[in-house]
């Protein structure tokens, strides 16, 4: 059946080449400016990537005005403002991410300031709330879950108010996505890990969810392939170039899939595990996938079996619910493997979460977004068995 | 035409049904639990309204531009009659423009499912209120001004 409504928006170019990010030319040429500001992390300044960069930009007689190397762990309101003042002092007509999500997230939001001027939160915290386009963004992503270099949301953490600002707006995609496996080489097994479950929940959610549309899924069910062969293998082995690349592509084309497609339950009890105990994004979005999925079994598995293909599972002669179910234990299957390597956490209780804290995530993920785009009805109540399944 | 011809008119409507989800305890609670100050801004016809739930009762303010909201969501008044019919997609209405959402966005998003009982809510109210002619699930005949 057709959706209603869709809009599939991307004009983000992407590029993809081991070693491309030191050979950035051809594409600053064709935005045509010669002056770059860098936001990156200190994590990715110390391993050397933002100087590799840098280099690859001057060698080709672009001009880098500054760097901001102080992105933390969630990309914060202060950081921004911050990083915007540097930019804009700087002389800057563009701006060069290096990073993972929080990295991207601040340059995006970083470019409204640095582009408009004006007081962030006042004048631009919502949703489609800018009117013109802002100035070049070029991303280069060090890990490959977020999507971030691909999708319209920034989201900020404002520490003095201890809420999550979002940004969601169209001239917030970047210009230009980088991905170059050589950029995502030094990322340690656990985050390997933990960031692939995360773009392998944001295909999965986006090709069930409710907002799904014919070209959404072309993504998420490509992305779902890629992650799924690739992932345990990038995480055995990070020098494998092939499964990093394959693990980078599955990411962006998840992240584009996501952005057009929303996310459902799986994030809402990661978004609520996350605001309660703290608990990494990808970690917790890793612990739920497959639990979120048999919540949501009755209404999914026919479009669940269609990922019986990709995710490498023998689907003749098998009827849909038959596959749904392969595919859930299929999902079991690469945590385990995961685990095995010593990558993943597999239940709650491995994360420290307390079994009386679980009546708590139950009632933040019904309350949370995502439950709108669910594909069955969040309550408290039938969601909660699945949580403690989880621990 | 839109369906409300007058701002007047649109405001004893929308503020009425504002005011009922206020008195039911289902939608109230978890309204008044979010502590949002929301301020809707309407066109064609233009009518402003803020729904303050930061106290321990819900207050429906017409014409309020003077508080300082936490949300603001700006679109046409069509829009906001059929939003409460549950009959808008919301994705399609972010991604055209034709609602315009200033503020943290996870908190408003979070009402969504508060608020799910009203689409059910405002058919109900319109036909019991006289205002049957509104009801857009019903046969709908625009009423010319008088």
């Amino acid at each position: 059946m057709l959706p209603e409504f869709f809009e599939f928006h991307n004009p983000t170019k992407v590029v993809y080449e081991t070693g491309v990010a030191t050979d950035l030319k051809p594409e600053l040429d064709i935005i045509g400016i010669e002056k770059y500001f860098i936001v990156s992390d200190k994590p990715i300044a110390d391993l050397g990537l933002v100087r590799k960069v840098e280099d690859g930009l001057v060698e080709s007689g672009f001009i880098v005005t500054g760097k901001y190397t102080e992105v933390t762990q969630d990309a914060d309101l202060e950081g921004v403002k911050r990083c915007a003042g540097q930019i804009k002092a700087s002389g800057a007509q563009g701006i060069i991410a290096i990073g993972g999500g929080s990295v991207i997230d601040t340059a995006k939001a970083a470019n409204i300031l640095f582009s408009k001027g004006g007081d962030l939160v006042e004048d631009y915290s919502g949703a489609q709330t800018l009117t013109s386009r802002l100035n070049p963004l070029i991303v280069i992503p060090t890990t490959a879950g977020t999507g971030s270099e691909v999708t319209m949301v920034s989201m900020v953490y404002d520490r003095d108010n201890k809420e999550k600002l979002a940004f969601v707006d169209k001239y917030l995609l970047p210009d230009v996505a980088v991905l170059d496996p050589e950029m995502t080489l030094s990322l340690p097994p656990k985050l390997t890990a933990s960031t692939g479950m995360d773009a392998l929940t944001h295909s999965m959610e986006a090709f069930v969810g409710t907002a799904a549309s014919p070209i959404s899924d072309a993504f998420a069910y490509c992305a779902i392939e890629l992650i799924i062969k690739n992932l345990v293998a990038a995480v055995q082995n990070g020098d494998d170039v092939e499964a990093r690349g394959a693990m980078l592509i599955g990411s962006c084309m998840a992240g584009i899939s996501f952005t057009h497609s929303m996310v459902g339950c799986v994030h809402g009890m990661a978004h609520a595990t996350g605001a309660l105990y703290r608990v990494p994004h990808g970690v917790a979005n890793g612990i739920y996938l497959p639990y979120g999925l048999e919540y949501n079994f009755e209404e999914i598995y026919e479009k669940l079996a269609k990922l019986a293909s990709p995710m490498g599972i023998d689907a003749s002669g098998k009827d849909d619910k038959f596959l749904a179910r392969a595919v859930i234990e299929k999902v079991f299957e690469v945590r385990k493997e995961l685990n095995k390597l010593d990558a993943l956490p597999l239940r709650l209780r491995d994360i420290g979460i307390p079994k009386d804290g679980l009546e708590a995530i139950a009632e933040g993920a019904i309350n949370d977004g995502t439950s709108f785009y669910n594909p069955r009805e969040m309550e408290e109540e039938t969601l909660l068995p699945y949580i403690q399944k989880a621990y | 035409m839109p369906y409300f011809q007058t701002s007047e008119k649109f405001e004893e409507v929308l503020g009425g049904f504002f005011k009922l989800m206020g008195e039911t305890p289902v939608i109230a609670d978890k309204l008044l639990k979010s502590k949002l100050i929301i301020r809707f801004r309407y066109t064609d016809p233009d009518l402003v309204m803020v729904i303050d739930c930061s106290g321990d009762k819900i207050d429906v303010r017409p014409n309020d531009t003077d508080t300082k909201a936490i949300v603001e969501m700006s679109m046409s008044s069509d829009i906001a009659h059929k939003f409460w019919f549950g009959k808008i997609n919301l994705t399609k209405a972010l991604t055209r423009r034709e609602m315009i959402a200033k503020g943290p966005i996870p908190k408003v998003l979070k009402l969504l499912p508060a608020i799910k009982p009203s689409y059910n809510m405002y058919p109900k109210y319109l036909d019991e209120n006289g205002y049957e002619q509104y009801n857009i699930l019903k046969a709908y005949k625009p009423v010319a001004p008088a």
